[in-house]
This record gives C-alpha cells, sequence and structure tokens, in this order.
C-alpha cells in the first residue's frame, strides 16, 4: 500500500516511462515535466506553436532529456490533437496546459471525440496526512456541482477503483453532512445513510462507507465516542465523500492553506489519466499527479 | 480589539461572572469546563438537566454542585426550552448547551425570537484562531441554516458583523465563499456572492468590505497566481468574517480544528445574549475558552444595548 507522495513517486520510477502530452504548454510546467522526465516517469509531447516551445525549453531540464514536439499554432487545434494522441493510443497520459478549465474540461468530455470512459467523470483530491504515513482522498472536489445519490454512487465507485491502485485494501469511508444523525431536513444526511445501507449489504465490495458523519466524528474516534458512535471509520478515514462542489472545493483548499498540506489531483472515469492545472497544487505536487497519472496507466492498463 | 482567544480569557476574568445557564452537563468534559470556568471566576452557573448525571459526574471531576442553582429535567427538549427562555426573560445572561443534541438549543432559540418579536434570524457563529493570524476569523452560519437563500445570507452576515464589531473592529473584511470554479456554470453560492457586494454597496451592512474573493485561493494567491510553495500563502490575507454557502460547507470546515493547528469557539448572539454552542465532541478546555467568549460577547452585548 502506499502511504506517502515520495512512495508514489518511486513506486512510478519503476517500469517504463509514459508519453505525456501537453497542450499549449506554460514555461512554468518545463520545470516540472523536466524533473518528472529526468526520473523516467514520463517522455513529454509538447502540442502547440513548435518555435515558441523551443524556445521556452532552451536551457530547461528538459531540454537534455527525451521529448517531443508538434507544431500546431492554433490553440484549439492543439488541444483537439493532443486528445487524438490520446485516443489513438499514441500517448498515455493527458496534461492541462495554458487553455481554460472550461475548454479543456469541455474537450475531454465530449461524447464524440474525448476521453470519457465511465458513467461519470470526478476528481479526487489526495493529501498526505502529515503526522502520520497515510494518503487520505477528498472527493469530488472539481468537476460536480451538486451531484444526486446515484451520481454520489458513481463518485464513491471512482474513488474506490483508486484507492485500489494505491493498494488499500479495504477502504474506510466517511460519507460526510453537517451532523452524524439522518435529519430528513439535511439531503446530505440522508444520501449518506443511503450509501452506507448499500455498504452494509456489500454494493461497495470490501469498502466500508460510514455515514451521515460530520467532520469530528470522521476525523477523532475519541470524538465519536463520545456521541456516541462507534465504527471502525472514525479517526481512520481513507476516503472523505463530500456532499456537494461548495464543500469539496473549499475543503480541499482548507486542506492546502490552513493545514499547509500538499494536494495531488487525479481525474476518474476517463480513458486515460488526466491532470488539472489547479492554482493551488504546489509544483512540487504537480509531479506527484504525473506520477499518479503513470501509476494509474501501470496498474489499471489505461483504464481510469 | 480583541485579537485572540486570550483575550477573551483575560477580559473574562474582569467582567465575570456572568449568569450562565448549562443545559445537560451530563459529560465529564462540559462539567470539568464549568467548574473550571466558575474557579476562574468568568461564571455562575445554573445547572439544568439529570439529576443523578449530573451529581455524578460533578463527583468525577470533584467538583461541589450543592452550592448552585439546579433545575432538574430529563426532557431533552424541555431542558432547552427552560434555559432559552431564562435567557430571553433576563435571568440569565448566557446559555450554554452541554451534552445535548444543537437542534434542540436552536428550535428553543428560534420560538424565544419569535415570541419576542424582534424578527432575528437564528444563526451560528464561529471564532477560529489561527496561528500567525492577528485576529480571530469568524464562520458563519456553521450551525442553523440549512441551505440559506440570498434573503437568509444577508440576516446570517448581519449577526456575524455585529458579534465581530462587538470584538472592536468597525469595519471588518468580509469574504463570501463558493465553490466557484472556472466550469459547471455559475453556481447559486456565486449568484449569492454577486448580490451581497451589491447589497453592501448600498450600505445593506453598514461600514464594511466584501472582498472581491470566493476562495481561499482567491484570498491568497489572488486570481493571477498560484501555489509555488506555502511560503508564498501570506496569512495575513484572511478577511476577518466568511460567509460560507451552506451548512454543510460551514460545519464541516469549522470544525478542521479536531485535525489541524488551530482553535475553535462557537456561539448564537441572540437578540438577548449570547448562547454557547460547543461541539458535543468537543473537550474542556475548548469548552472554557468558548464560555470565556461568551462572558466577553454578553457583557458588550449589554454596553450596545445600553
Amino acid at each position: 500500500m502506499l502511504r506517502s507522495f515520495k512512495e508514489i513517486l518511486e513506486a512510478a520510477k519503476e517500469g517504463d516511462a509514459k508519453k505525456l502530452v501537453v497542450s499549449c504548454v506554460e514555461k512554468r510546467d518545463m520545470d516540472i515535466l523536466g524533473k518528472a522526465a529526468v526520473a523516467g516517469i514520463i517522455i513529454p509531447c509538447l502540442v502547440g506553436d513548435g518555435k515558441a516551445i523551443e524556445t521556452i525549453i532552451r536551457g530547461t531540464l528538459l531540454a537534455s532529456l527525451e521529448y517531443e514536439i508538434m507544431d500546431e499554432k492554433d490553440p484549439g487545434r492543439a488541444l483537439n490533437r493532443a486528445i487524438r494522441l490520446i485516443r489513438e493510443g499514441h500517448a498515455d497520459i493527458f496534461m492541462q496546459g495554458n487553455i481554460s478549465h472550461q475548454a479543456f474540461i469541455d474537450a475531454i468530455l465530449d461524447a464524440k471525440n474525448g476521453l470519457r470512459k465511465r458513467k461519470l467523470v470526478s476528481c479526487i483530491s489526495v493529501f498526505q496526512l502529515p503526522k502520520q504515513e497515510k494518503l487520505v482522498l477528498v472527493t469530488d472536489t472539481f468537476i460536480n456541482n451538486n451531484p444526486t445519490i446515484a451520481e454520489k454512487q458513481l463518485i464513491l465507485e471512482n474513488a474506490l477503483r483508486f484507492a485500489g491502485i494505491l493498494g488499500i485494501d479495504t477502504p474506510k469511508v466517511a460519507a460526510l453532512a453537517a451532523i452524524e444523525q439522518v435529519n430528513l431536513s439535511i439531503p446530505s444526511t440522508l444520501d449518506a445513510a443511503i450509501l452506507s445501507k448499500m455498504s452494509e449489504r456489500k454494493q461497495f465490495g470490501n469498502a466500508i462507507v460510514e455515514g451521515p458523519l460530520d467532520i469530528d466524528c470522521a476525523l477523532s474516534q475519541v470524538a465519536a465516542a463520545r456521541k456516541g458512535l462507534q465504527s471502525v471509520v472514525t479517526g481512520n478515514v481513507d476516503i472523505y465523500l463530500v456532499p456537494e462542489i461548495d464543500t469539496g472545493y473549499l475543503l480541499a483548499e482548507s486542506l492546502v492553506f490552513f493545514g499547509k498540506m500538499q494536494m495531488a489531483g487525479v481525474i476518474m472515469g476517463t480513458a486515460n489519466p488526466v491532470i488539472l492545472n489547479l492554482p493551488f497544487v504546489s509544483d512540487e505536487s504537480r509531479i506527484t499527479e504525473i506520477a499518479l497519472a503513470a501509476l494509474i496507466c501501470r496498474k489499471r492498463g489505461n483504464d481510469a | 480589539m480583541i485579537r485572540s482567544l486570550v483575550d477573551f480569557s483575560r477580559i473574562a476574568k474582569e467582567k465575570g461572572p456572568k449568569k450562565l445557564a448549562v443545559l445537560a452537563p451530563e459529560d465529564e468534559e462540559f462539567m470539568l469546563a464549568v467548574k473550571r470556568s466558575w474557579q476562574m471566576g468568568y461564571i455562575e452557573p445554573v445547572l439544568i438537566g439529570n439529576a443523578e448525571k449530573m451529581g455524578r459526574v460533578a463527583e468525577k471531576v470533584e467538583f461541589e454542585i450543592g452550592g448552585f442553582e439546579k433545575i432538574i429535567s430529563d426532557d431533552r427538549q424541555a431542558i432547552a426550552d427552560l434555559g432559552i427562555s431564562m435567557l430571553f426573560s433576563g435571568e440569565l445572561d448566557i446559555a450554554s448547551k452541554g451534552q445535548i443534541p444543537t437542534s434542540y438549543i436552536y428550535r428553543s432559540i428560534i420560538r424565544e425570537e419569535g415570541k419576542s418579536g424582534s424578527g432575528m434570524t437564528v444563526s451560528v457563529v464561529t471564532f477560529w484562531e489561527v496561528p500567525g493570524l492577528h485576529h480571530l476569523v469568524a464562520f458563519t452560519d456553521t450551525g442553523v441554516n440549512i441551505k440559506p437563500d440570498f434573503k437568509t445570507k444577508v440576516e446570517i452576515l448581519k449577526n456575524a458583523i455585529f458579534v465581530y464589531r462587538l470584538l472592536g473592529y468597525p469595519q471588518p473584511k468580509i469574504a463570501v465563499l463558493s465553490g466557484q470554479r472556472e466550469i459547471g456554470g455559475t453556481l447559486v453560492s456565486y449568484k449569492d456572492y454577486e448580490l451581497i457586494r451589491e447589497a453592501a454597496a448600498s450600505g445593506d451592512f453598514g461600514d464594511c468590505e466584501i472582498i472581491d474573493a470566493t476562495s481561499f485561493t482567491d484570498i491568497f494567491l489572488g486570481t493571477k497566481s498560484r501555489l509555488a510553495d506555502h511560503s508564498n500563502v501570506n496569512m495575513e490575507k484572511m478577511p476577518h468574517i466568511l460567509l460560507f454557502p451552506c451548512l454543510d460547507t460551514g460545519n464541516i470546515i469549522c470544525k478542521l480544528d479536531f485535525f489541524l493547528d488551530v482553535t475553535r469557539c462557537s456561539l448564537v448572539a441572540t437578540s438577548r445574549g449570547p448562547v454557547c454552542i460547543p461541539a458535543r465532541s468537543d473537550f474542556s478546555d475548548n469548552i472554557v475558552e468558548q464560555l470565556a467568549m461568551c462572558v466577553v460577547v454578553s457583557d458588550r452585548m449589554e454596553g450596545e444595548v445600553k
């Protein structure tokens, strides 16, 4: 089981380098791509204005390494060409360059020419706990605004597939809500209770889903016990399933800014790993994102 | 100007004791907090709850409660109703939750506000003390309104501004938070942010500033830069008040103190005085800090009324 970003990086170094394609690459990405390439994790394929790319590569770590440039001056055409490379099997990982989130996500989710594989695409934020060697996942933190219970099931299943890639055999899931009791006026508590019951009936395999859980019960077994809640999940959560995007996005940011934690984002539900360009992911964590993408390729044969 | 929880403790010693109803102090941590707050001169407790349970936990924490006023009741709602009605009738300065679900207390407050005709929207303000930050951060609403609409958010925000001004900040800076990203259309929480900015520009909130940021990334990094590493995060950019989109978000994030290096204190500022709202999982040290905060808020609310 992988327990830290360091272990993810080490695991990703084992095996062949994967081809990572990025359209409209930025100068600030060069250092990240260079470090991932020198570690043998990827071979970058840069689609965009060839001359401009050559200029920004000059003098960087990547300049002395193996890489590929595909000249395509128009940003829209560069994006489409990059996706085509993935769809046709010429590249393995798709990374967002200097292109808007909306255009990037629209291209990925496009029913005809995109990369969607499963019914739902979702984003998982991976955090390394500061005081113990453990990775925790928070989902959905970027893609789905107000998921229905059916969509939450799919978000959870995406997270469980990813937990499997990390080697978490019996994932413990906290279906979060404002309170730990089922309250008919608070929809998130009802959804959490249903998912928890589904888990009891083994509808999520080995995973144990506890919900509704408020965050104090999820984080602390002692706090949960004081509220009369006994569960193997409390104080030992692997996956935090959030009710909606306001909570997911702001919770992920809170852990980064207040907890000073490193966060790596993973997109699940696509045919190939996709790496977003989120502003609150540090340069160091972007390398972890690339490593995770490479691991997904290897462990699931690109079945993200 | 109150900048930290230590300031609350210091002032509470000067302004106490305040008469406090403790609603179901039937757990050792709560009773210990009452004992220590009484010893420090913050409060004069009125204990409302189950006689046997209160007696047992008092004995465990070596607190002689024979000399305090006690009102015996087993019914959770009746305990909440009684304590809150005593606050509203002026018999007490503060009420505090003990080992009782908060929903009972909110229900009692809402009823009393209705009876008093105050028209006040009930909401919870949670303060965070963040290391390295030279002011407290108020989160709202972290306890009552499940999915507040724009009008309710205006009232929630007015409550928080009122409380924050009591700390000595006449022009608080406010962020109206949202999970708005570049994708997925415009969230309701973002539309509310835009409306609240308009309302603030029209003077609906008095002297304050709604900052041009709806996420922590916007607050700390602005819209153009990105996180290189944590050294470029300036915590001093944190506004005084954060208005959360909904109860799930507010409650989940405000209780991250179980994990992060921050300290949390919560209260409801009713029209008649503060109600202390510790979580049922809070420990005595933290409950004492919350009681100290309520003593100070009670004192300053009295000053406002006068």
